[in-house]
């Protein structure tokens, strides 16, 4: 993210690390005021420290010689108190000084990109609108910050260290090569032992093998823990995105967040940031109803996004509500009828039409938004939640709103599955995605090739067998379609997508095990039935199956050709 | 003598030998492999290590020719068939098979080979522009030949390898 041919590039990125969170505050306790004064409040808590921090970001940006964000810090402190002491002209101003700490949460964003935005037009706007005012004082008295902050600040300085992240990503590398050492380390004395008790000299090589598995297991915990941070960094995002997409879109939206301080791996923050601001967006565009129309339809004009963060278990759950028009399930059954998704009798399960929505071509916006630029599906949304190896699904009430949830892994290096054989190479699937193993008798499996259907619990699932969706086809020797394909076939892996559930037939069962995992090189392009890869104890490479991907039925059976 | 487009393409991206101070041409330095009874030759520069070829694992959807992926040392490196991806027949791996690791625009790659031949230098004044058919056969990952003795070395341009086969 940093310039690199800048002389002070490393203290720029630590510029930015400082200021960027204090922008965004001041962005937000800006929208606050705007909330407070259309309201008739006076809200005089609330400007002090607003001028507190554009006080701070002006001091840092002038040290590191960064003009146009001094100066328009420096306005920005100037417009503040003529707004704090001229009640007049909040109506007018405070949109100004909405829009001003906007750009100035750009400037400090941009400034180590080195792409910044221009400020010239709106400095001169801001200033015409400050020669306006009568009642500025010629030389306006600063807020200072407190001086509780300041010893809090300290407090912080002494138990906390900044670390790069790439240096954490270089650590958890290195403990994942560990992990594997040691799988390969237990391996190879089981390998030395199997079928007999082990001489005294052997157990006690298996047993500091699993001490030094202990350990790492431990040591893999606490860099997780390092790792971790308050999901309200990527909620802070969203203010302003609801505020200028709503005014856009002509409608009247309110962002309300809750949970912010639930922890996620920094990958998983960084990386669900772009399906959020999709689920918020459709919200905007496609949820949410004209305020006129809501308020015939008895609703207050003004519309509620809410974001919510909890944290459950090992993974943390994340929705996205609003309370728009809902889903209209009649109409999504139609169109998974018209793509050949759903059987064109019948009335499957509400849940399960639902789930439709996050095929391929069902969902894809109809109007391209003008923030994005482009229309973008929720099939994109659960690809890219799946590959953090999370879920997504969805529930609606029709005129009420619709709740996107979100099941969030908290950290995306470790991953427990179930290591699966099929014709001779091995996969890993997440645990997670797995509702049940079964071993399958002669006649069930008869039944599960021929009719491609199962009976688990009660209901009857799809099944498909693995060479199928995994596609053996290769330009060398391995033959295109091998005659039997279900051949080895002995047992019945349930996958559960968000709605519903699909068998996938495999040879054998390996065993539950940790994998690290890494990332699909861009070389391999994206494959559709697989995650990521891992490296196994003996060395040898794995691949991680999209089992949520294969298990919502997306992924077609595809014939030998 | 103006040298032809392929050539000079070719030519520029090696790495230059220091001339010895009675030579004044350039020299090519050249990792020379072969798949079947035919010659290849990378340069030198791009090439990071040739390793012994470890399991490779399949990746389903993998784009074509791409082999699958190996284990290089705690690294997941893919696989380029190179064979297949020239326009030859598969063949088994022998114990002479080896992958020759490279780095293409910044992307570490694998290239399965059926044996590495040596490394050599060659003067510039060797490299010729490929003939029609190797070009066309190559899908235009050979755009260069260089002579040496009584043979013809196929020089195998590795950033056009992946381009066409994705």
């Amino acid at each position: 993210m940093t310039a690199p041919d800048h002389p002070f590039a490393a203290l720029l990125a630590d510029y930015v690390a400082e200021c960027l969170p204090l922008a965004e505050d001041v962005l937000e306790r800006s929208l606050a005021l705007e909330r407070a004064w259309a309201g008739g409040e006076e809200a005089a808590d609330l400007y002090g420290p607003l001028q507190g921090l554009l006080h701070t970001i002006k001091g840092n940006s002038a040290m590191m010689g960064l003009r146009p964000a001094q100066e328009l810090a420096h306005a920005l402190e100037d417009l503040a108190e003529s707004l704090a002491t001229g009640p007049a002209r909040r109506r007018d101003g405070v949109e100004v000084l909405v829009r001003g700490t906007g750009l100035l949460a750009d400037l400090v964003r941009s400034a180590a990109i080195g792409d910044s935005p221009d400020s010239a037009h709106y400095l001169e706007e801001l200033r015409r609108f400050l020669d306006q005012t009568v009642d500025l004082p010629a030389e306006p008295a600063r807020v200072e910050r407190r001086g509780g902050d300041r010893r809090e600040d300290a407090d912080r300085m002494v138990t906390t260290v900044r670390v790069e992240s790439h240096r954490l990503d270089a650590l958890l590398e290195a403990l994942g090569e560990t992990m594997i050492a040691q799988a390969g380390l237990r391996d190879a004395v089981k390998r030395v032992t199997r079928g007999r008790r082990g001489t005294p000299e052997e157990s006690g090589l298996d047993q500091a093998v699993l001490a030094l598995g202990r350990t790492l297991q431990q040591l893999e915990q606490d860099l997780m823990e390092t790792r971790l941070l308050p999901i309200a960094t990527v909620f802070g995002r969203f203010t302003r995105l609801v505020r200028d997409l709503a005014r856009g879109e002509g409608k009247e939206v309110r962002l309300e967040a809750a949970g912010g301080d639930t922890r996620l791996d920094k990958t998983v923050i960084d990386r669900m940031g772009e399906p959020l601001v999709h689920l918020v967006t459709n919200a905007i565009i496609h949820g949410i109803e004209p305020p006129e129309q809501r308020v015939e339809l008895g609703k207050p004009a003004e519309a509620v996004i809410t974001l919510r963060a909890a944290q459950r278990g090992d993974r943390v759950v994340l929705t996205v509500s609003d309370d728009g028009r809902g889903l209209d399930p009649a109409k999504l059954l139609h169109k998974a009828r018209a793509l050949g998704h759903a059987p064109a009798s019948g009335t499957p399960a509400l849940e399960e039409i639902y789930g439709f929505a996050f095929l391929p071509g069902l969902s894809t916006a109809e109007r391209v938004s003008s923030l994005s630029g482009r229309g973008v599906g929720l099939d994109v949304v659960g690809l890219s939640i799946r590959s953090l190896g999370g879920q997504v699904s969805v529930t609606s009430e029709p005129g009420r709103g619709t709740t996107f949830t979100l099941r969030l892994p908290l950290t995306v290096a470790v991953l427990r599955s179930l290591l699966v054989e099929v014709d001779k190479e091995r996969y890993a699937v997440p645990l997670a995605d797995i509702a049940e193993t079964l071993r399958m008798g002669p006649d069930v499996l008869r039944q599960a090739i021929t009719q491609g259907t199962l009976i688990w619990r009660d209901q009857v699932i799809p099944v498909i067998d693995a060479s199928h969706v995994l596609g053996l086809e290769v330009p060398w020797g391995v033959p295109a379609c091998p005659e039997a394909p279900t051949k080895g076939r002995r047992y019945c892996v349930v996958l559960k997508a968000a709605t519903h559930h699909r068998g996938l037939l495999v040879d054998s069962l390996l065993g539950h095990q940790e994998v690290v995992v890494k990332a699909l090189d861009p070389t391999l392009g994206r494959p559709e039935t697989i995650a990521a890869t891992t490296i196994l104890g003996d060395g040898r490479v794995a691949c991680i199956l999209d089992a949520a991907g294969i298990a919502d039925g997306a992924i077609e059976a595809r014939g030998c050709g | 003598m103006k040298r032809a487009e392929g050539v000079l393409e070719f030519t520029d991206r090696l790495q230059v030998a220091a001339a010895p101070a009675a030579a004044v041409e350039r020299e090519l330095h050249l990792l020379i492999f072969a798949l079947g009874p035919e010659p290849y030759a990378v340069p030198v520069a791009m090439v990071r290590e040739v390793v012994r070829v470890a399991d490779i694992t399949r990746v389903p959807d993998a784009p074509l020719h791409i082999r699958g992926v190996m284990n290089l040392r705690g690294r997941v490196l893919p696989v380029v068939e190179l064979r297949t991806r020239l326009g030859l027949e598969a063949a088994a791996l022998t114990p002479a098979s080896r992958v020759v690791v490279a780095e293409v625009r910044g992307r570490i790659v694998g290239y399965l080979v059926d044996r590495v031949v040596q490394i050599t230098r060659l003067g510039e004044g060797s490299v010729l522009d490929a003939p029609e058919e190797v070009r066309t056969g190559s899908a235009d990952a050979i755009t260069a030949v260089a002579r040496r003795g009584d043979q013809l070395l196929r020089l195998l341009a590795l950033e056009r390898v992946l381009t066409a086969g994705d």
